[in-house]
């Protein structure tokens, strides 16, 4: 698959990407290279993943990260429930099994890293906000993804049988190791420009007005250039015109007051509810569509 | 141009980069002709972006990366920008290096195998750098303009000593406690879940407990250094401070004097031409002050996931803004907000007369002298 069909099989199954971004994945699958995304939290980091696995029919595994995750939930567990119930059954009359046979592949519980590892077909694997992870997490992973490999000491070294397709996604709230950098491919995702937007939210809300998404749209990037603690992401333009689609607006009202009350869907803090007002709502409006206020 | 004269440009490229700042290996350079072989001729635009996700580590990268392309391979139409580089040095074309690249690949060579063993050697490329050595970079002279003052003339004692500072400070900060917990043999507390868990191989009997104890983590450290030209006699010793704080303690630096931009990789690794690079990042700004834009920037863009109530934003910096009074304040107040506490270390015996600081002294927690190594020494001691 080139980088041309790449493009229009992600917009296709529902992401329009930038070209950037195309040629960035189109890459990281040609190298077999882990893919490192960082980017503000709401600008579609982890729905690439989703996106590529549709667009390349592969299977998504996903690892979602967060702090005290260890390798019992990411990699792999014994199912001492199982090993108990056969040596139970071994004890009753049946044929007892020995230790070897307890240890065997059939009695461990794949994690999302082994899953990856071991599936036949290749299949995307998407390790979300690593950042949340602890550090020794994170070394961890060194080894998985120089070499797609996983041990467990009482079977041996599994190697991957295909390489998957790997996406890490962080939201930069702790500072990755350099040697983890090193071994992916990186991609900053940043808010799309205002054409992008507006092509996101039509692909995926076709039923909503046009003038209205275009209205809504422009408003919201003239709100991300205010001080907000939260600046709102794709997720939270696409919430507020869900809403505004189903007050069946056609377009943004005049009266500041009832846009107000609809921005819970996008200003997600006390502050910064506290921040935008009326007068701020006009302000907006006025700049994003060029009136006088 | 031949196959050795294209990845020699492609291998130029990747020094280029390393002399601004880019963590390029041998590794990264292979990857960047392996690109360039994986796609046809025809699309060589798109090797911009693949290049950069193989040589970008983080935003700041990402974001230079752009301007350090157009400067190296369009070298034509940067003209009137700043020169990069005092050597004289032939117009290089992608699209060629990309076709002869292919046209050798097709006659059987391996460009990729001959970029590992050949001209990506390291001794090739210190050479070269040795060579650059004493030329202009990245817009700026070289030559440190502070070479002559006193502050460079420290022994290396001295500089042990700031990493005792820094180590001081690590200590003293690491004896907060986070709420969070974490699995500790030598905890105290009884770690019920897990237990339970472990208990399972043992048929239910707790044979195995597991225990916890609360976590000691580090606040996350900022220091944001003034590079101005008020600050020209002082900024070596803040960003030896920085470096010191940066190896021990983690800490993420940042150097800002016009605009704003992290040095962090700079200074995590230790060769004597780090302190040039960083020379060249700093000193090669304009020749104005503005703390109240650049606080703003860490703020709203580098540090906007990462500033908690556990961290610490550490401003080395004279005070003098050309910003408006209030906007200093504005920009602390926003840092505050987050949680953080602001630590202002001044290179004066008594904190400067601006108005600016005037304005901001709620927002900082502590305002402390940083002129001499007497002073540093105390620096510890404020921090908490």
């Amino acid at each position: 698959m080139d980088a041309t069909a790449l493009r229009q099989g992600l917009i296709a199954s529902g992401y329009v990407p930038d070209e950037e971004l195309v040629s960035v994945l189109w890459l990281a699958r040609a190298l077999e290279r882990p893919l490192l995304v960082e980017g503000d939290a709401g600008v579609g980091k982890t729905s690439i993943a989703g996106a590529f696995a549709r667009a390349t029919g592969r299977r998504l595994v996903r690892l979602q990260c967060y702090e005290g995750l260890d390798l019992q939930q990411a990699v792999y567990e014994w199912n001492y429930s199982r090993q108990l119930l056969a040596i139970r059954l071994g004890e009753t009359g049946a044929a007892r099994p020995d230790e070897q046979q307890l240890f065997q592949r059939s009695f461990l519980l794949e994690r999302p890293l082994l899953q990856a590892i071991t599936s036949p077909e290749p299949c995307v694997l998407l390790i979300d906000e690593l950042d949340r992870a602890d550090e020794a997490f994170e070394a961890y992973l060194l080894e998985v993804l120089a070499e797609y490999q996983i041990t467990v000491p009482e079977i041996g070294t599994l190697k991957a049988k295909t390489i998957p397709f790997v996406v890490l996604t962080s939201n930069g709230t702790r500072e990755l190791s350099d040697a983890l950098r090193r071994r992916c491919l990186y991609h900053f995702l940043d808010y799309p420009d205002l054409a992008r937007e507006i092509a996101i939210v039509k692909a995926t809300l076709p039923e909503a007005s046009g003038r209205m998404v275009e209205d809504a749209v422009g408003f919201i990037h003239r709100l991300r250039r205010e001080e907000l603690q939260k600046i709102p992401g794709i997720a939270e333009t696409l919430d507020w015109i869900r809403a505004l689609h189903k007050l069946e607006w056609r377009a943004l009202p005049e009266d500041p007051e009832t846009v107000l009350r609809t921005l819970a869907c996008v200003l997600k803090t006390k502050d910064d509810r506290w921040q935008v007002t009326a007068e701020t709502v006009q302000r907006l409006r006025s700049a994003a569509f060029g009136v006088a206020p | 141009m031949t196959s050795s004269a294209a990845i020699e440009s492609v291998a130029g490229f990747g020094r280029y980069l390393r002399g601004n700042g880019y963590p390029l290996g041998s590794g990264e350079q292979v990857a960047l002709v392996e690109a360039a072989l994986a796609l046809t001729p025809a699309n060589y635009r798109r090797l911009e972006p693949c290049w950069r996700s193989i040589v970008c580590t983080n935003r700041d990268q990402w974001q230079r990366y752009p301007e350090l392309f157009r400067l190296y391979w369009r070298a034509d139409a940067a003209r009137g920008a700043t020169r990069l580089s005092g050597a004289a040095r032939r117009s290089r074309s992608l699209r060629e290096a990309v076709e002869e690249l292919h046209q050798s690949m097709a006659a059987g060579e391996s460009p990729a195998a001959k970029a590992a063993s050949g001209s990506f050697d390291a001794g090739a490329e210190a050479r070269a750098e040795t060579a650059a050595e004493g030329r202009a970079q990245g817009g700026a002279s070289a030559v440190d303009p502070l070479e002559k003052r006193a502050i460079q003339e420290w022994r290396q004692e001295d500089l042990g000593k700031l990493l005792q500072i820094a180590e001081e400070l690590a200590r003293r900060i690491r004896r907060r406690l986070s709420r969070r917990v974490r699995i500790d043999d030598r905890g105290k507390a009884l770690d019920i879940r897990r237990t339970l868990r472990r208990s399972l191989k043992y048929g239910g009997l707790p044979l195995a407990p597991a225990w916890q104890q609360r976590r000691r983590t580090l606040p996350r450290l900022f220091m944001l250094v003034d590079v101005s030209r008020s600050m020209e006699l002082y900024a070596q010793l803040f960003l030896r401070v920085a470096r010191a704080f940066c190896e021990v303690l983690g800490t993420r630096v940042f150097v800002f004097h016009t605009r704003l931009t992290e040095v962090t990789p700079l200074l995590k690794r230790a060769s004597g031409r780090v302190q040039e690079k960083i020379n060249a990042v700093t000193f090669g700004f304009g020749g104005g002050t503005r703390i109240a834009a650049s606080l703003r920037e860490f703020t709203a863009v580098h540090a906007r996931a990462a500033l908690t109530r556990r961290s610490i934003v550490m401003v080395c910096s004279d005070g003098y803004d050309t910003d408006p009074p209030e906007a200093l304040r504005e920009s602390l107040r926003a840092v505050v907000g987050r949680g953080a506490r602001v630590y202002w270390l001044h290179p004066t015996r008594t904190t400067a007369l601006s108005a600016a600081l005037d304005q901001s002294r709620d927002f900082v927690t502590t305002f402390a002298p940083a002129h001499d190594l007497a002073s540093l020494q105390k620096i510890p001691a404020l921090i908490h």
